[in-house]
């Protein structure tokens, strides 16, 4: 099923909860929305799901204005990060409620329940209560819940944040694969980027109540619009600091105190001439070097596979990704050398990218 | 934008008006209200009604069934002509200040310290006997007090007082009001002492130590910090039960019925209810019992719109999270 | 107290100064409570031995010939005349009648109030504050004339009436509303929002998510409702006095009230074995649902604090 937003608002009198969104989601896609806490992803996904009323503007199911449609009428299926299973309710009964609710046959209510719960490996636990079950557990439970009723749109509010990290990587993958297995149109809430940029086909980014850019994952990333999707998006973040581009003997040059880069025309053209732009590029994207801008150590955080290493130029700190084995120290000098067909430009007073509008 | 204003009408022909489905989902809301709102209505607001019309006319058992005659504020003026109105408002304010300083405030704050200071099983096993009283059926419980201040050789008060050499008497017809608020306090201190001990337990435990730590002694503590913390609550128990207490008078009617003697102990609500419901002889005045009634009314009214504003209940009302009815 | 000196100094005198001096507080504190509490135990005492005796001179049963002792059942042998049990199964009535009537319709209309955004809400919300804090019993006069108008409508009139069971439970029902409504709003609001969500997701209608959902996830705060009405039905004195006459609709208080009548001599010990009679069920529940008790007992009057 499609569904499009168009100009959807949510106030609460002065609070407003989501601000004119507009984004279509095609049939069967995956759609993350992803940022952080109150920025109205929620409440735009419960004005999708029929629970609140938008302000202003239309929701669209197949070119269908839904937005006086009932919960119960629009088919969808909803998993809540708090599970919100019905704690008096067996396992089985929890599952079996839309089928109840929709009057379908005990026999067919008993099949049907059955192989949801078989698909997601929870068919030995019918007979549990809720609080008998596991984090992971209940999450399945939330889940063959919101599949049993064959949905034509899944919406998902933070699933996976009430779990241990290794779960929420297992059950991470076994959504993806439900999804794409039941071709569901689907949208996932989210504040974890990296669920978002693994899962989903498009990301909406939100902030404020406001969409900041609705683009697939690697587009997000190398094309960020606006300064908060670039910093929001990727870990570690990006880094970005205040310089001034200039032309000079046809080289586009980006400069500040102890820095001074060549940057490709087609990117430096667009800064150039603008007085104080910010720069920014991602900590994967600066490497160590013989030659390049010189700078000092000033913090080591060792992450494992790679070292976290803060690097001071002049008043700037730029961090980047090395290798262990190199052993930095705090103070060492170093060289960094930037991989400059990937900087992003962004006007400092819109925080908007000067490079991809 | 322009588009938006495309689409937004062709909506208009697809959906059903919004104005009918809210008008629906209300409906359905009130739906939920309306078992409630009827008997609201039937047995709060109609009767506030009656009571103020009522209170206007000269109805009474003797002319109940002819044609009611309307008098307009006469019954109010008879009533403040009253020869024993001056003595029913006295009794009125005795009872009212007396019962609620010395036990609906004050004994039940000094219970509520008393029973926070000690180990917390005993002081709640010390509150639980408090609200013995409250719980009792009012019936079961006046017969207690009445054993208790009965004449000799039954009265309990005077066996327990020989041994000191004090006089055996009829305690509760020689000192009626002493009974009258021992009675009603005893009930009402348990409310003030729920109130306050569960405020006391919630005082951060730091602030305590702190003053402890200082060198303050269990009075200055309670002086300084507890009081100076629970005052809201104060304010509470002392509004709320200055009310209950003005509008009360089951426990009197059934004590000592406003005697002995006359107007002896009868309270301004007792009056009314006698007047214009149970009077000695078969003879209810209406019209004059309902004047009586519908001046505290009016006094109830008043003050639940004061305590509404002060204590500020519409803060504690969360929005619903859910928008479809 | 000799002077002795602690490892470091000082601290010994000083700690058991501090610890002689709270044993003493929280003596002092058990004697103030003991000594409070003696005019409740006296009276059950006396109403438990009273039960029991021929007659009692202030606690002490006394037998026939006016010698303490004289323990006998014989009061107790009111018992087996059917008008006990006439009024004891009215007291039932109200009671039950209490409990099913504030509790369906109370928490109906909390329901509505704590998580329904309909229009006028705002309005009930401050309307069921008013009256909780309005003192009812001031509209006794007035609805006497209520039940009065309806004995005359012809179905509710011999049900509803005035002197009927029904209308008794019906105005201690309506009275008890602006409490029950605030007690059940409060459980209410405690609730998760997204249970609810997912209840209307699956299909359910508000009132199938009330009945089917919200409700047995405040069984507790029902049960403790149910007890307090059960308790209040159970006890209601004034409002059957007031609004019955004679003997087919009077409950227990109102019977036992008859029997202290003022015009014959009262026999004080059939009166207390009546009393102790209606005070059984009471006392069970104080025994076994105290601190429920405790907290309803302060009627939602958290409000304040």
């Amino acid at each position: 099923m499609k569904v499009e937003l168009e100009n959807l608002t949510k106030r609460w009198g002065d609070v407003v909860g989501a601000d004119s969104i507009n984004l279509e989601i095609q049939d069967g896609e995956f759609v993350a929305f992803l940022g952080p806490s109150g920025c109205g992803k929620t409440t735009t996904l419960l004005m999708v799901a029929g629970i609140y009323k938008p302000t202003e503007g239309f929701i669209r199911f197949d070119e269908r204005i839904v937005n006086q449609m009932a919960p119960k009428d629009r088919n969808v299926g909803m998993v809540f990060q708090s599970y919100a299973l019905y704690p008096h309710m067996t396992v089985f009964q929890n599952i079996g409620y839309p089928l109840k609710l929709k009057k379908v046959p005990k026999e067919e209510m008993q099949k049907r329940v059955q192989r949801v719960a078989d698909m997601m490996g929870i068919g030995h636990l019918l007979d549990r209560k809720p609080a008998q079950l596991s984090g992971g557990q209940q999450q399945r439970v939330a889940l063959g819940r919101a599949l049993v009723k064959e949905p034509q749109l899944l919406l998902f509010d933070e699933p996976l944040s009430n779990l241990d990290a290794r779960l929420r990587l297992s059950m991470r993958s076994e959504i993806k694969r439900l999804q794409m297995e039941l071709g569901i149109t689907s949208i996932y809430v989210t504040h974890d980027q990296v669920e978002a940029m693994t899962m989903a086909d498009r990301i909406a980014v939100m902030k404020d109540g406001r969409l900041q850019a609705y683009a697939p994952p690697e587009e997000l990333y190398d094309q960020p619009r606006t300064l908060f999707v670039a910093g929001f998006v990727g870990n570690p973040p990006m880094n970005f600091m205040e310089v001034e581009v200039d032309r000079e003997n046809g080289d586009y040059h980006a400069r500040r105190e102890g820095f001074d880069v060549v940057v490709p025309p087609d990117r430096g053209e667009k800064a150039a001439g603008r007085g104080k732009v910010i720069l920014g590029i991602r900590p994967e994207d600066v490497t160590l070097a013989d030659e390049g801008v010189s700078g000092e150590i000033y913090v080591v955080e060792p992450l494992g596979r790679d070292d976290l290493i803060d690097v001071r130029i002049g008043d700037a700190h730029v961090h980047i990704l090395a290798d262990p084995t190199l052993r930095l120290k705090i103070g060492d000098n170093v060289k960094l050398k930037f991989n400059t067909h990937k900087v992003q430009f962004f006007d400092p007073a819109t925080e908007d990218s000067l490079l991809w509008t | 934008m322009a588009q938006t204003t495309v689409t937004s009408e062709a909506l208009v022909d697809r959906e059903p008006p919004s104005r009918w489905a809210q008008f629906r989902a209300t409906l359905g809301a009130w739906g939920f209200m309306a078992p409630a709102g009827v008997l609201v209505l039937v047995f709060f607001f109609i009767p506030v009604i009656i009571l103020f019309v009522v209170s206007m006319t000269d109805l009474s058992s003797s002319n109940f069934s002819e044609p009611w005659t309307f008098i307009g504020l006469e019954n109010y003026a008879r009533l403040f002509r009253d020869k024993f109105f001056p003595k029913i408002l006295t009794n009125t304010f005795r009872y009212v200040i007396l019962t609620l300083s010395f036990f609906n405030v004050g004994l039940a704050l000094v219970l509520a310290l008393l029973t926070t200071h000690i180990e917390r099983r005993a002081g709640f096993f010390f509150r639980m006997m408090w609200l013995l009283p409250r719980i009792t059926p009012s019936v079961v419980y006046i017969l207690m007090w009445r054993r208790i201040a009965h004449q000799p050789p039954f009265g309990i008060i005077n066996q327990l007082l020989s041994p000191f050499g004090v006089e055996p008497r009829y305690w509760l017809f020689e000192r009626p009001w002493l009974f009258v608020i021992l009675v009603n306090g005893f009930v009402g201190a348990s409310f003030g002492m729920i109130l306050f001990s569960s405020a006391i337990e919630a005082i951060p435990r730091d602030y305590i130590t702190a003053a402890k730590v200082d060198g303050a002694s269990t009075l200055q503590i309670i002086r300084d910090i507890t009081i100076p913390m629970i005052r809201w609550p104060l304010l509470f128990v002392t509004t709320y039960q200055t009310l209950s207490l003005l509008t009360s008078f089951e426990y009197i009617l059934l004590l000592t019925e406003g005697g002995p003697g006359l107007f002896t102990t009868e309270v301004w609500a007792l009056t009314a209810y006698k007047r214009a419901l149970k009077t000695y002889f078969g003879h209810n005045q209406w019209g004059y019992g309902a004047a009586w009634g519908f001046i505290l009314v009016f006094i109830g009214i008043v003050l639940a719109f004061v305590y509404l504003r002060v204590f500020r209940f519409n803060e504690l009302v969360q929005e619903p999270k859910i928008d479809v009815l | 107290m000799a002077t002795t000196v602690g490892p470091k100094g000082y601290g010994v005198e000083a700690g058991r100064l501090y610890a002689a001096r709270r044993v003493f507080n929280s003596s002092i504190a058990y004697i103030l409570l003991v000594i409070s509490i003696i005019p409740i135990v006296i009276g059950y005492a006396w109403l438990i031995i009273a039960t029991f005796s021929y007659r009692t001179e202030g606690l002490l049963p006394i037998d026939a010939d006016g010698n303490v002792g004289g323990w006998t059942l014989r009061n107790w042998a009111f018992l087996n005349d059917p008008a006990i049990w006439h009024v004891t199964l009215n007291s039932l009535v109200i009671a039950l009648g209490m409990v099913i009537g504030v509790g369906f319709v109370s928490s109906l209309a909390a329901y509505a109030l704590s998580r329904m955004n309909f229009s006028g809400r705002k309005g009930f919300l401050s309307l069921t504050l008013i009256l909780h804090a309005f003192p009812s019993v001031t509209l006794l006069i007035a609805i006497f004339f209520v039940l009065n108008f309806i004995s005359k409508l012809p179905a509710l009139g011999p049900r509803f009436g005035y002197n009927t069971l029904g209308g008794v439970a019906l105005v201690m029902i309506s009275l008890d509303l602006p409490l029950g409504v605030w007690l059940m709003k409060g459980f209410f609001d405690n609730l998760s929002w997204d249970m609810e969500r997912a209840a209307l997701i699956d299909g359910a209608s508000r009132f199938r998510v009330w009945w089917e959902i919200i409700l047995p996830q405040i069984k507790p705060g029902l049960a403790a409702l149910a007890i307090f009405e059960f308790l209040s039905g159970w006890s209601a004195f004034l409002i059957p006095f007031t609004f019955t006459v004679g003997t087919r609709v009077a409950n227990l208080p109102v019977y036992l009230r008859q029997l202290i009548s003022d015009t014959a001599p009262t026999n004080w010990n059939q009166v207390a074995a009546v009393g102790l009679f209606q005070l059984i069920p009471v006392l069970v529940f104080f025994i076994f649902t105290q601190e429920m008790l405790l907290s309803i007992y302060s009627g939602g009057a958290k409000g304040g604090t």
